[in-house]
């Protein structure tokens, strides 16, 4: 069974990868991690018959965004998490919420009844151009949101990530500086 | 009754109980990752494999009924995340102008 071996390679991959986020002490190592959840994640994609979105995972989220954590990780230098007294109580806390969710989602997901699939024709579905008829027909409103969205992010971005703040751009930033100098 | 939660890929028969749980994996991860880590830029990588592992369960959904509004969700969440990731970061790049941030709890400038 080549697609069961590929399914539970990849998914042991994205599993190790979500535990090295979540445990590497250097922040570059947790964003590393996360690139090869996504490169696993993509592969899952693939096996789920999704091509276009296999591609968006690599190209835009193994891509750019997280080049752009690179490089935030690089600008902003090596911030090695401090090990204090109360982190392991942060661990075992963090525990007590995040098993018994995990629990909860467990309990729904073997008691899960699926619905009967759709007739659908198999050869196209998740093909580019399916995608793109989806995309421009019926969802064009939410499509334009998103470009609307996506100029919003950049502005805000752009006006954060000013350096210089001169002038009458003069905002709280400065007063903060003036305080505690 | 067939089990509907089997359905056939290119090398063999695949279930989506085992692509729900290797989402629900991811998240749950993801979630203590958020409330463990101290370093704010690792916490929005944490927000990010939340993100991924919900973009998982809808495709897996998708695949099993046949229907590509899951897909076409999947693309949506994906704008936002990118979004969000672009403003987080450049939240943080600005308040690291300022001052070296090594917990997010320092950052309590706004409490009343």
């Amino acid at each position: 069974m080549v697609a069961q071996a590929i399914f539970w390679i990849a998914s042991a991959v994205a599993i190790l990868g979500g535990v090295g986020v979540i445990t590497l002490r250097q922040p570059i190592n947790s964003v590393l991690s996360l690139v090869a959840v996504m490169l696993a994640l993509s592969v899952l994609f693939l096996l789920l018959s999704a091509q276009f979105i296999f591609a968006v995972q690599i190209i835009v989220y193994a891509g750019a965004v997280m080049v752009l954590f690179l490089f935030v990780v690089a600008l902003l230098g090596p911030g090695r998490e401090r090990t204090r007294g109360g982190l392991r109580l942060h661990w075992s806390l963090s525990l007590l919420v995040a098993l018994p969710f995990f629990g909860v989602l467990w309990a729904m997901l073997s008691g899960v009844r699926f619905r009967a699939p759709q007739k659908a024709d198999l050869a196209t579905f998740g093909s580019v151009q399916q995608i793109g008829i989806g995309l421009f027909t019926k969802y064009l409103f939410p499509f334009e949101l998103t470009s609307i969205l996506l100029l919003v992010a950049a502005v805000g971005a752009i006006y954060l990530s000013r350096g210089e703040r001169a002038g009458h751009g003069a905002g709280l930033a400065d007063e903060d500086q003036d305080d505690s100098a | 009754m067939p089990d509907y939660g089997q359905f056939q890929s290119a090398g063999g028969t695949l279930d989506t109980r085992w692509f729900l749980l290797v989402a629900s994996i991811l998240f749950v991860l993801g979630a203590i990752g958020v409330l463990v880590r101290r370093n704010p830029i690792v916490i929005l990588v944490c927000i990010e494999l939340m993100l991924n592992a919900v973009n998982l369960t809808l495709i897996a959904f998708s695949r099993q009924l046949n229907n590509l509004e899951g897909q076409l969700f999947a693309l949506m969440t994906m704008v936002v995340a990118a979004s969000e990731a672009v403003v987080g970061l450049a939240v943080l790049v600005d308040i690291f102008h300022f001052r070296d941030v090594e917990d997010v709890d320092e950052l309590n400038e706004l409490r009343g």
